[in-house]
């Protein structure tokens, strides 16, 4: 019984930092209505960039956020400006551009392989960890420092974001232009500006989750590519767009991971978040907290 | 009726593409042969014997093996072409079809001493199936959640194999793989020595495709379909019913898939999950046939002609020193095309195509003339 | 027989009624007119009848068959075809494949379908312009384009859909002699229309309505001097005490 509380725990623990990798591409949908197959290449590249942030400055890897959060933002910004906007620009018409998902694939394959090129294939982990293996008991229970942390981070950028969009006049400004494009525009809004934003907005927070991850979890090109689909599958779950969503969604993937093994193979508990995936695909494509559109 | 529709199908004489054939003069198909048709006709033919003659020019194993996987490549983006390109949605998930094609006939054959050729055929039908119930909820939705649907599926299916030693009574042996013993040599038991036979079978294989292709473009069946990937709304409301469309592309491009799938497992005699249902393959069938050119029949082919090697090479002599290089380029290449020329690269080389053709065309008719 | 009969249709979004116990019937060869202010339900009406989603209550009866829960592709299939208010060509292809899709509806031959094709072209003067990208159509011709796919699948009832939208006047006169030339070749039209000039011009019979709800009909002459159609076009003021 008690490891099942413990799991269940690691579960929520583990699941809300997931609902953390996943934001970003909530943020980024819910705002450009652009489905990012990049999205896991994105956390590749916040993971490396803390790497080296950590490494060569021997920081706390915490505080390597105020590193990774600009960068990564800066990041997001220029590739929406320069790869995707003309994508964009040239389908200004059709309501869901496919081609846009086709390049951000490209995008995907381009950053995990310059990756591998240029840092090589191995696993990495940052040395002098202070977070290296920390637990500390709750009860008879160990539960992990670092994912602790992981969900407090992930809770605290939540309600950032959250309240970034509700209550502020830029965050306001976007949520305009997500709704109506044309609309924000002739209001005076700079929409392409606003997507070049909100994809910063979305890369950075992808930045954080590296950050989050860093002291457990390996380093390496094709870090990402899990993150991307479990990302795909959290935010179908919560709802696409939804900030609150995406969190949800990630316990519940967390859940099944770590409750999962327990009843099940761990490979079938994979088969099992498949399984849902498709199930919340053809019952309800909107959700637990999306809104409902006509996708 | 013009001879455009072979190698270039897609041109029109105001400058757009299009995946269809045009009607120059009154009426369609009363035309006999002109000039140009003529030329086509007859490159056409020669570019078939020169296909079918090079193994005895070309003998070194390596690179006909080389020439094969084009081929093979070659056959996929066609077949994909006709749910992605003709019903224009994006499947990222069918190397799932290759996979059921593969161990269906190897398990059949290995198992039960089914002959392979018997066993391409009903994984062809397993994967019909398949494709149809994949397509029958999904098709509903658009763009973006019908391809994480297929990728969802192909996963899932993926890591099933993986962790499967048995399904029932077969013998899958999860990730492990099958292999398949280099015994009976013959073609009952589609099992040959030389590469050379491999060579023809997907010579055929991808021949039949491009004129199946070519003749779905031309039917009603492919008006449909590029009609209902247009303007869904706007076909029905003129008797398309374009869900039944789509599935039927879907039950031709999955059934097809899948002998592609027994045709690797015969020549390469080894065959595992995350080689063969691996979203890898998957992306790379869509992007070559999306590079190419997905909606015209020409485009699939261009794309793994030009693109193949070029991965190939890339592979063989930077593989050590830059390991990935040649998706790099992919990538590169792909977000180019699709900035640039969306319809593919078969755009621009069709007007190039078309020049030439006049040109040669207008110069035959001076000739004769004079 | 009518060839189409609504009877006490409603369509209810949520919680918003667009279309409210709606009653018209068409008789076969007649032009009817339907007009009303802007987003009073018209477009609507005309989903329900085409079968893009059925009525909330009520029935449509075309040639005596009830249609409710019929799809457009099958209602097309039985004659019954309809242009869009905001034009759909499909624009990567030329204007003969535009309308040979249409065609299919009767054949499965390619060769036929072309023929029929070029037919209807020719009939609506349009043959010259077969081989044009229809995206790179001028909004006349992109309406007539609509038309000809339509004619095309062979209807008994042809649904227009604001044709004359974005029409300068010599294309609504031209458009005029279009519809009338069709209605002469026995087919029966439903036109909505704001134009007011080239409804007059058409109709037979007009039914106005207003909210969802039918406030008027009856010949031109009746709907120009009904009062209740003054006062909803042109507000309360202007209708005669």
């Amino acid at each position: 019984m008690l490891y099942f509380i413990e799991d269940t725990i690691n579960g929520i623990l583990m699941g809300s930092i997931y609902g953390l990798t996943a934001m970003g591409l909530t943020i980024i949908f819910g705002v450009l209505k652009v489905i990012n197959f990049a999205h896991g290449s994105l956390l590749m590249v916040g993971m490396y960039v803390a790497y080296w942030t950590i490494t060569l400055s021997g920081m706390h890897p915490y505080l390597a956020l105020v590193v990774v959060i600009p960068v990564m933002f800066l990041f997001g910004y220029l590739l929406q400006d320069i790869v995707i906007k003309p994508i964009f620009k040239a389908e200004k018409e059709v309501r869901e551009p496919i081609t846009v998902i086709i390049v951000t694939t490209g995008i995907w394959y381009i950053l995990d392989n310059l990756a591998l090129l240029v840092f090589g294939p191995q696993y990495r982990t940052i040395e002098n960890n202070p977070l290296r293996g920390k637990m500390f008991e709750l009860g008879e229970m160990l539960i992990s420092v670092p994912k602790f942390w992981g969900f407090v981070i992930a809770i605290i950028t939540a309600g950032a974001v959250y309240y970034f969009f509700q209550y502020t006049r830029l965050g306001r400004a976007i949520r305009a232009t997500s709704l109506d494009r044309d609309a924000a525009s002739l209001a005076g809004i700079n929409q392409y500006k606003i997507y070049n934003i909100a994809f910063g907005i979305g890369t950075a927070v992808s930045g954080i989750a590296a950050i989050t991850l860093i002291p457990f979890y390996n380093t390496f090109p094709t870090v990402g590519v899990a993150f991307d689909i479990k990302g795909f599958i959290i935010v179908v779950l919560g709802g696409l767009g939804s900030i609150g969503g995406a969190i949800v969604g990630g316990i519940i993937v967390g859940l099944i991971e770590s409750v999962g093994p327990q009843f099940m193979t761990a490979t079938w508990t994979e088969a099992i978040v498949y399984g849902l995936f498709l199930l919340v695909l053809f019952v309800k494509p909107s959700g637990l907290f999306g809104e409902k559109n006509d996708w | 009726m013009t001879g455009n529709e072979i190698l270039t199908p897609s041109d029109n004489p105001s400058g757009g593409s299009a995946g269809h054939s045009t009607v120059s003069g009154s009426s369609s198909g009363h035309q006999g042969f002109t000039p140009r048709k003529k030329i086509e006709v007859f490159s056409l033919l020669g570019v078939v014997l020169i296909a079918f003659g090079l193994p005895l020019i070309m003998t070194s194993p390596t690179y006909l093996h080389i020439v094969i996987l084009i081929f093979f490549y070659a056959y996929l983006t066609s077949c994909w072409n006709m749910v992605g390109g003709f019903a224009g949605v994006l499947p990222l998930g069918h190397s799932v079809f290759i996979g059921i094609g593969a161990y269906t006939s190897t398990i059949l054959s290995l198992q039960y001493g089914i002959s392979p050729w018997l066993g391409m055929i009903i994984g062809g039908v397993l994967a019909m199936g398949t494709g149809v119930l994949i397509g029958l909820p999904t098709f509903k939705m658009r763009g973006a959640y019908f391809a994480l649907a297929t990728i969802a599926f192909a996963e899932g299916v993926r890591v099933m194999v993986e962790n499967l030693n048995f399904l029932g009574p077969f013998n899958l042996n999860g990730p492990r793989g099958l292999q398949i013993p280099p015994v009976n040599f013959g073609f009952a038991n589609f099992m040959f020595q030389g590469k050379e036979p491999y060579y023809y079978i997907i010579l055929i294989m991808l021949i039949g495709v491009i004129l199946l292709t070519w003749f779905i473009s031309r039917s009603k069946l492919g008006y449909y379909l590029n009609a209902g990937g247009e303007e869904p709304e706007a076909a029905m409301a003129l008797g398309v019913n374009v869900a039944r469309a789509k599935l039927i592309a879907m039950a031709m491009s999955s059934f097809f898939t899948a002998l592609a799938g027994t045709f690797y497992a015969q020549f390469s005699l080894f065959i595992h999950p995350k080689s063969i249902i691996s979203l890898d393959l998957s992306f790379e069938i869509a992007f070559i046939a999306l590079i190419g050119g997905r909606g015209s029949i020409a485009g699939p082919l261009l794309g793994a002609l030009l693109l193949r090697p070029v991965s190939d090479f890339s592979r063989i002599y930077f593989g050590d020193v830059f390991p990935g290089l040649h998706l790099v380029i992919f990538g590169v290449v792909l977000i180019l095309v699709m900035i640039y020329q969306p319809r593919g690269i078969q755009e621009p080389l069709t007007r190039v195509y078309n020049r030439l053709i006049n040109r040669l065309t207008k110069e035959g008719q001076a000739k004769e003339v004079s | 027989m009518k060839i189409l009969e609504v009877e006490k249709m409603v369509m209810r979004f949520g919680g918003l009624t667009a279309v409210d116990t709606l009653n018209l019937n068409i008789d076969k060869g007649e032009i009817l007119g339907l007009i009303g202010p802007n987003g009073a339900g018209k477009s609507t009406a005309f989903n329900c009848i085409a079968g893009v989603h059925p009525p909330t209550e009520g029935t449509i009866k075309f040639n005596g068959e009830n249609t409710n829960q019929q799809k457009p592709w099958d209602l097309c299939k039985k004659g019954l075809a309809r242009t869009f208010q905001i034009v759909k060509p499909f624009a990567s292809k030329s204007v003969l494949y535009n309308v040979t899709v249409g065609a299919f509806a009767t054949t499965d031959k390619r060769a036929d379908a072309e023929d029929k094709a070029l037919a209807v072209l020719k009939t609506l003067n349009f043959e010259d312009k077969k081989e044009l990208k229809s995206g790179s159509l001028t909004i006349a011709d992109r309406k007539r384009l609509e038309i000809a796919r339509a004619l095309a699948t062979e209807p008994k009832l042809l649904l227009l859909d604001e044709v004359m939208a974005g029409l300068r006047p010599g294309e609504v006169d031209e458009m005029v002699g279009i519809i009338q030339g069709l209605r002469d070749s026995g087919i029966t039209i439903f036109v909505i229309e704001h134009i007011m000039r080239a409804i007059m011009a058409l109709s037979d019979r007009i039914v106005v309505i207003q909210f969802g709800k039918k406030i008027a009909e009856g010949t031109p002459g009746e709907i120009a001097s009904n009062e209740n159609v003054i006062k909803a076009y042109l507000g309360e003021e202007y209708g005669t005490a």
